[in-house]
């Protein structure tokens, strides 16, 4: 795994629950990261994730968060915020989310020391392929707060022009 | 009096699943399971190509990815009677098996142990006691009192900061955690070496995936891999040898450590051999051919009904009418239009919501039935089926463990005493063992034919005008998973996939005979209704795999699950 990594989570078919893929595949179709760095369309890999982070030292997420707010509205949480309350009663493999990803890497030692989390208020998460034209309208915004961040840590990002095709193939409808 | 718990977990948007008793003198008397999302593959694959549909299916859970998208290229395969090749059968065995081993390890350690497994108690623990406990039982290096001491101290750290993190809404104290302090800690090192282990496993995963956690090298007709010893961005010499090292790993862990821990520590808790039968009927379906036919296969399928072992009946291969003509889904208590029960290729998924209502409909999950029966799936079914069938492989692990769990009990210990909620867990750990051992057999027989000059992967398909129909199926971590496909001139018609979770959480149907779950719940103990930690290790036991959908991060960390006593 690289140094650092930027990991889109959530859904491809719920709608605006896709929005991690969706952001990760734009943002790998449209820079190039030099160095050491990787971008990753992680679906909804539950504790899997911390098979995907293990040797990273900073990770970007995506993902749609439920907070206060409007659908649309971008948040960005630092790593304390992530972190901040406990873990849940673990019913399934999915439950465990970031927070206990993260918790449980801490135990193990050697959890990324900085970690963002990039995330929109959801407007649908039904089934369905597309995202909502509302959180759709947030992905540049989003996109240039990872480009910051990956500033802040010291990863250079450069412009693909014109962009390669992001392949965001579940958006693809048959002919 | 009898007193009604709900155990909700309200942790995403939807909810997964929900768990509803009634306890009258410290047992369970009623249950219900529901899931709380719906969810409706074939609404999205519906006119699709089928060429395609494995890759959209993989996205239905993304634990469970590689398991969904390998049962619906085969389902396609099936409707076209489309032979693959060796390679291909091959290459596919090893995913399945690579990716086994990581989910049996973490369902062990990350999600189920810690019911069993009191953190806190391990603070009391003598390191050097514990460490001679764990080199009774294996010869694994991780065992030493270094060891013991560093986990030990970390706990410590973390206690006295006052904070638990990953480990804080354990019921530490329960009155029924019964293990000594040492054996706790041991535990607890063995949860964070099987971190590190699982990853290994997922690793021989992604390198023959290409990728994980959505693997890209599936195709309807074979796989994506091609195969040249030479050539740096196939499959060659470096990349199976990558594999295998990885599986060699997994498989010492697993037979090192996870296997002699359930084994152990089920010996110290022998009254929960006793509960969470519920259905006694089994099912599961043949896995790992031999041949690029299939019909020749090292994991045998069958069927179990009433706990009649001796009387199993044989699922003989993938196109085995006996499970292709018997498999029907009810919707009568579950959250769809209608009340019916329908054979996957003529159902729909039509959505119509109500309230919960245990006497009428209360779930989002439909009710699988086996010639109407409800059957449990999962790796109890699947050793069951296999000892009874007298698969060498299984007789051997199974008995091995019943003689450690029963010589810590101080008990003689039958293949019967499987048929519980502590046997679903050593069953896992049984099948984890078992596929250990097929792990190097499978990666021998890729070597061997590919050593032959045999780079073939892949056939290519067909699709005739008119209608065909197929189903694929694969015995996965939590058991039988089928998927169903109609497809009309080329273009998917329907889509079902019928799920382990859903065989086993589904509801009651239109003769009220209960899921699984429902079952296994009735008569468990609880000892304090505020803190349901038995009716937990009885769901967990399943290892429950439900909505497979959404993931969204709840920024106010403060919902914890519910749990309702009214």
């Amino acid at each position: 795994m690289a140094r650092v990594v930027v990991v889109g989570i959530g859904n491809v078919l719920n709608s605006d629950d896709g929005l991690g893929p969706f952001v990760a595949r734009t943002f790998t179709g449209g820079w190039d990261l030099v160095g050491d760095a990787e971008v990753l369309d992680a679906g909804t890999p539950g504790l899997d994730l911390i098979s995907l982070l293990h040797g990273a030292e900073a990770a970007i997420f995506v993902d749609a968060v439920r907070d206060s707010g409007a659908p649309g509205d971008v948040k960005r949480y630092d790593r304390a915020e992530i972190l901040k309350g406990g873990t849940k009663t673990v019913m399934s493999p999915h439950e465990p989310g970031l927070r206990d990803a993260l918790l449980a890497m801490e135990f193990q030692g050697g959890a990324p020391g900085d970690v963002t989390l990039w995330g929109t208020i959801p407007e649908s998460v039904e089934l369905g392929t597309n995202l909502t034209d509302t959180v759709r309208g947030s992905v540049p915004r989003i996109i240039d707060g990872i480009l910051g961040d990956l500033r802040r840590l010291g990863v250079e990002a450069r412009r693909v022009e014109p962009p390669r095709d992001a392949d965001i193939w579940w958006e693809r409808y048959p002919d | 009096m009898s007193q009604r718990i709900t155990i909700d977990p309200v942790t995403r948007i939807e909810g997964h699943l929900r768990i509803d008793v009634e306890v009258e003198g410290g047992k369970v008397s009623k249950a219900w399971s529901s899931g709380t999302m719906w969810r409706g593959i074939e609404n999205i694959l519906v006119g699709r190509d089928p060429r395609e549909a494995w890759i959209f299916a993989q996205r239905i859970c993304g634990v469970c990815t590689t398991v969904h998208g390998i049962a619906s290229v085969r389902a396609v395969e099936n409707a076209l009677d489309l032979e693959i090749p060796l390679n291909a059968q091959l290459i596919r065995n090893l995913i399945v098996i690579s990716h086994a081993l990581h989910d049996h390890i973490v369902h062990f350690y990350q999600l189920s142990a810690l019911d069993w497994v009191d953190v806190v108690s391990a603070l009391k623990a003598d390191p050097v006691k514990a460490a001679s406990i764990a080199q009774s039982l294996s010869d694994w290096p991780g065992n030493s009192v270094q060891e013991m001491r560093t986990v030990q101290a970390k706990l410590k750290d973390f206690v006295e900061k006052g904070q638990l993190g990953i480990f804080t809404n354990g019921y530490w104290g329960h009155p029924a955690m019964r293990l000594p302090p040492e054996v706790n800690l041991i535990a607890v090192s063995h949860y964070l070496q099987a971190l590190d282990y699982q990853r290994r496993a997922l690793q021989a995963v992604a390198i023959l995936g290409s990728k994980t956690p959505n693997i890209q090298n599936l195709a309807v007709g074979g796989v994506a891999n091609a195969i040249n010893m030479d050539a740096a961005s196939t499959l060659n010499m470096n990349r199976l040898f990558a594999v295998r090292q990885r599986l060699e790993e997994a498989t010492r862990f697993v037979q090192q450590v996870y296997f002699p821990d359930v084994c152990a520590i089920g010996g110290m808790y022998p009254d929960w051999f006793k509960y969470g039968a519920g259905v006694r009927n089994y099912m599961s379906v043949p896995e790992f051919p031999t041949d690029a036919k299939a019909t020749q296969f090292d994991a045998p399928g069958g069927v179990i009904l009433n706990g009649d072992i001796a009387g199993v009946k044989p699922i003989n291969d993938w196109k085995d009418p006996f499970f292709g003509k018997n498999v029907t889904e009810d919707i009568t208590r579950a959250y769809y239009d209608g009340s019916w029960d329908k054979h996957p290729y003529d159902e729909t998924t039509d959505p119509k919501y109500n309230t919960w209502d245990p006497a009428k409909k209360y779930s989002w999950v439909k009710a699988p039935r086996f010639e109407g029966r409800p059957m449990q799936v999962g790796p109890l079914a699947q050793v069951l089926i296999a000892y009874a069938r007298g698969d060498a492989l299984t007789q051997k692990w199974a008995n091995r463990c019943l003689d450690v769990a029963g010589s810590v009990a101080k008990a003689k210990l039958g293949p019967a005493v499987l048929e519980s909620t502590l046997g679903r867990i050593a069953a896992r750990a049984i099948r984890a063992a078992v596929i250990s051992d097929l792990a190097m057999k499978h990666w021998g027989l890729l070597a061997e034919n590919v050593g032959k000059g045999d780079t073939t992967v892949y056939n290519e398909p067909k699709f005739p005008t008119g209608t065909i129909k197929g189903y694929g199926v694969h015995e996965a971590p939590r058991g039988v998973l089928s998927h169903w496909v109609v497809i009309e001139n080329g273009k998917l018609k329907n889509y079902q996939a019928v799920v382990p979770s859903t065989w086993n959480a589904g509801p009651r149907d239109g003769k009220d005979q209960m899921g699984p779950y429902e079952a296994s719940l009735v008569g468990n103990p609880i000892a304090v209704p505020e803190k349901p930690l038995e009716a937990l290790r009885t769901i967990h036991s399943f290892d429950p795999c439900l909505a497979c959908a959404i993931h969204t991060h709840d920024a106010d960390g403060t919902e914890i699950a519910k749990v309702k006593v009214l």
